[in-house]
């Protein structure tokens, strides 16, 4: 037989049970479909923590004071042992020349205030390099002055939800605001942006890192935000830091956190995510599957004679076994197709719901779930098949009803 | 018909042809089984983090500087106007509700004697903490009772500090360097164990006081608040929110946080994450369903003639209808019973391989599955049932 003759034959009876034929191949779309709509879910997922991590910077190494074994805890927990100082952060700048551009941090939360209109929002302290590190960008004025890392300038860069509130129509720049106790001079806005896990930079405002820690009373820096002129030093810069820290505090209680493997474990767990509950979708694959087999074994004893005549007329066994597994291939596959396009579908849907989420199947997993359901069809046709090949002649054509 | 007629009947059918039937249950059984184990393990999550939060006692709530601003701990970005003190702690002691309070704060300092040292989380506390906290000294006492402003050179040590800096020896009335000061061990803690990867047996107590002074801090970490037991949290967490605002100038910079409000938010996301698996489980059961409705629907075509013929016995379109009713049912049913045992076995298989897994099936799970088969049985043999029913009897003896 032809491969054409083939497929017209396992269609041909396919067509002339059209309603549970229909019903199988449902079950396997069903899996299917949802198999893809989840995998499409968490590839977004995926993608949307990406892409916040990339906005705010690249290249990054994070150095924080105070050690921790895992990514999880707050490091330090306020109070290690020995401070992180801007000294440190000078060194650091100093020693390694595959540093590109360096931020220290230095954090707290106080009332910004001009005339009578008040706002408690958190005060970063750092240096004009924050701006190229962050990606920030400035809707008016200009950011901290580059300057010597000690000098500590009376000047606040405000964002953009804070100059609003405070100066609302008015222009910002040059005005005076009260940061607690502390006369401020305002140089710059930043644009708006949004916000970015979990941190608004737009609700804060940036002074140099001198009067930040000045402000607060404090003698370590928060954070130093490092970021490295090129990928493939990352690591090479993390150890440099480290080792230049540990030895100027004489201990190891610092902990750097690199841009890449945060965003890799992230990934890594998503993509696990993913794949636990792709995998729980897919089960109901092999129940699919098992219902391929029990239409298969209906059909095989519904044409016993048929199959007896083909063997009667000389096709081999083989012949006759792929005869049915194409029969039930042809159903899985069929189930396939319809839930790639129901996925698909299903998966533009939650796009208009959801337009901010990056959702998409990506491209192996439709090659995937292809080749899974025609594996189905074969899988669990195979024990049908076999019997239909098995089936002696002579009986099956005396036995069969007309 | 009469109940047992159709249980025999049924029964008689799903033995006439084994493949078939155990085929159609296994379906079933298949999403049974998964449900019933993933809101089995969802089930077990949520019991075992429930556990280790109420272990210390229902009726705390606890106080913390700053308000959540950013997605994460209060307290994080700190240094707001007006502190929270030692001195607040003590005012919260004069409310009518308040039982017990404890300042505290946290950092991490190397607890150093005799050539040994360790890097631990260093508590300060005042000496309601073990009541608080319902940890019992093992020997030794704990901080001792007195002003909380004063700074003292005591200290109490978790048992596994207490092993690693000490071994065997009786550490009582000896000295440890914490920082750059002295303190004389008192106590030494019974074992605690561990909640949620944070180790309680590998640390030190010292006075709050003194901590706050270790580490440099001007306020608290934490207010911890102890009140009868009958009180409801939220009145209780008002009084203390109305008492701190006073004292900071009219503002609330601090948030006040009761376990109950804590563990509500918790058994919230574990039911919508429990559903959610439970429902991407149950596509499994939707496929089966279909399954048996596939099948039924053969069946009615294969047996039209004996349909036929029971209707020119005698035989209603009603009763027809609930013979095939009856066999989907069954069905479905006894795939059910099937998927109960299936999980039950891989519950088993999975707590012998993964020890620490949390699985737990409530009874009403179990009843609740099988009938949800039950019904599953139910509807997806009514469209056949019904077009076994509407058979023209003398078509249908006709056609074979």
């Amino acid at each position: 037989m032809s491969w054409r003759e083939f497929i017209a034959f396992a269609a041909g009876t396919l067509t002339r049970h059209r309603l549970r034929s229909f019903l199988t191949l449902l079950g396997v779309s069903i899996g299917v479909a949802a198999v893809l709509v989840l995998t499409a879910i968490g590839e977004g997922a995926r993608r949307y923590v990406t892409d916040q991590f990339a906005s705010i910077g690249t290249n990054l190494i994070i150095v924080l004071p105070g050690r921790t074994e895992t990514m999880g805890g707050l490091p330090g927990m306020g109070g290690a042992p020995k401070d992180l100082t801007l000294a440190d952060a000078r060194a650091l700048q100093r020693n390694i020349p595959q540093i590109r551009r360096m931020a220290p941090i230095s954090l707290g939360t106080e009332e910004v205030a001009f005339r009578e209109r008040r706002r408690a929002v958190p005060v970063l302290g750092s240096n004009a390099d924050l701006l190229e590190v962050r990606h920030l960008q400035m809707a008016a004025g200009q950011f901290l002055p580059a300057t010597d890392l000690e000098r500590g300038a009376p000047v606040v860069v405000l964002g953009k939800k804070v100059a609003d509130e405070l100066f609302q129509a008015q222009n910002p720049l040059g005005m005076v605001v009260r940061i607690g106790q502390w006369r401020m001079r305002v140089i710059g806005v930043t644009a708006a942006r949004g916000v970015h896990l979990g941190t608004d930079m737009d609700d804060a405002v940036i002074v140099p890192v001198a009067t930040g820690m000045k402000m607060f009373d404090r003698s370590s820096l928060f954070r130093i935000i490092v970021e490295v002129a090129a990928h493939q030093e990352i690591e090479s810069t993390k150890s440099k830091i480290l080792e230049i820290l540990e030895d100027r505090h004489r201990e190891r209680d610092v902990t750097c956190l690199t841009q890449d493997a945060v965003v890799g474990s992230l990934n890594s767990i998503l993509n696990g995510l993913t794949a636990a509950l792709a995998g729980i979708a897919a089960i109901s694959l092999a129940v699919a599957g098992i219902g391929i087999m029990n239409l298969m074994l209906v059909t095989v004893s519904e044409r016993r004679f048929e199959i007896g005549l083909l063997k009667a007329i000389g096709a081999f066994r083989s012949q006759i076994l792929w005869l049915f597994l194409a029969e039930a291939s042809l159903i899985s596959a069929a189930g396939g197709l319809l839930g790639l396009a129901v996925g698909w579908g299903a998966v533009e849907v939650f796009h208009h719901i959801y337009p901010t989420f990056p959702a998409a199947i990506p491209l192996w997993t439709i090659a995937l779930a292809m080749a899974v359901s025609v594996g189905v069809g074969v899988t669990f046709g195979l024990l049908p098949a076999g019997k239909a090949s098995r089936l002696d002649p002579v009986l099956a054509l005396a036995r069969a009803k007309r | 018909m009469k109940l047992p007629d159709l249980l025999t009947s049924s029964l008689g059918v799903v033995r006439a042809q084994p493949l078939r039937s155990l085929l159609s249950m296994l379906g079933i059984a298949i999403g049974v089984a998964a449900v019933i184990l993933l809101t089995s393990i969802g089930e077990g999550t949520r019991r075992y983090i429930f556990s280790q939060f109420t272990q210390f006692g229902t009726n705390i709530l606890t106080v913390h500087p700053g308000k959540i601003k950013t997605m994460g701990m209060p307290g994080v970005l700190g240094g707001t106007t007006r502190k929270l003190t030692i001195d607040d702690a003590m005012a919260l002691r004069r409310l009518p509700d308040v039982q017990l309070v404890v300042p505290t704060t946290i950092g991490q300092a190397r607890v150093e004697t005799r050539g040994l040292s360790r890097s631990v989380p260093i508590f300060g506390a005042t000496s309601d903490g073990p009541e608080l906290w319902k940890f019992t000294v093992r020997t030794g006492s704990f901080l001792p009772p007195g002003d909380p402003r004063r700074a003292t050179s005591v200290a109490v040590l978790g048992s596994k500090l207490k092993n690693e800096l000490f071994q065997e020896e009786n550490p009582l009335g000896q000295f440890v360097r914490i920082g750059e000061s002295r303190f004389q061990v008192v106590g030494v803690m019974e074992s605690k164990g561990n909640m949620l990867g944070f180790d309680f047996d590998d640390l030190a107590y010292i006075s709050v006081a003194s901590a706050m002074k270790l580490f440099n801090l001007e306020e608290l970490n934490e207010i911890h608040v102890q009140f009868p037991s009958g009180r409801p949290s939220e009145s209780v967490a008002q009084a203390v929110a109305q008492l701190l605002r006073e004292r900071h100038g009219g503002e609330e910079d601090f948030t006040v946080t009761t376990q109950d409000a804590m563990l509500d938010v918790f058994g919230n996301i574990m039911n919508i994450v429990t559903m959610a698996v439970a429902v991407i489980g149950g596509i499994s059961l939707l496929v089966g369903a279909i399954g048996i409705l596939t099948m039924m629907w053969i069946a009615v075509n294969e047996r039209t003639a004996e349909i036929g013929l029971t209707r020119a016995l005698g035989a209603t379109p009603a009763q027809v209808r609930q013979l095939f009713l009856a066999e989907s049912i069954i069905l479905a049913g006894i795939g059910g019973v099937l998927g109960v045992t299936i999980s039950f076995a891989i519950a088993v298989l999975l707590r012998t391989l993964v020890p620490g897994l949390p699985i737990f099936t409530p009874g009403n799970y179990v009843i609740l599955a099988l009938a949800v088969s039950g019904i599953t049985g139910l509807i997806s043999g009514v469209l056949p049932a019904n077009r076994a029913a509407s058979l023209d009897p003398i078509e249908a003896l006709r056609a074979e």
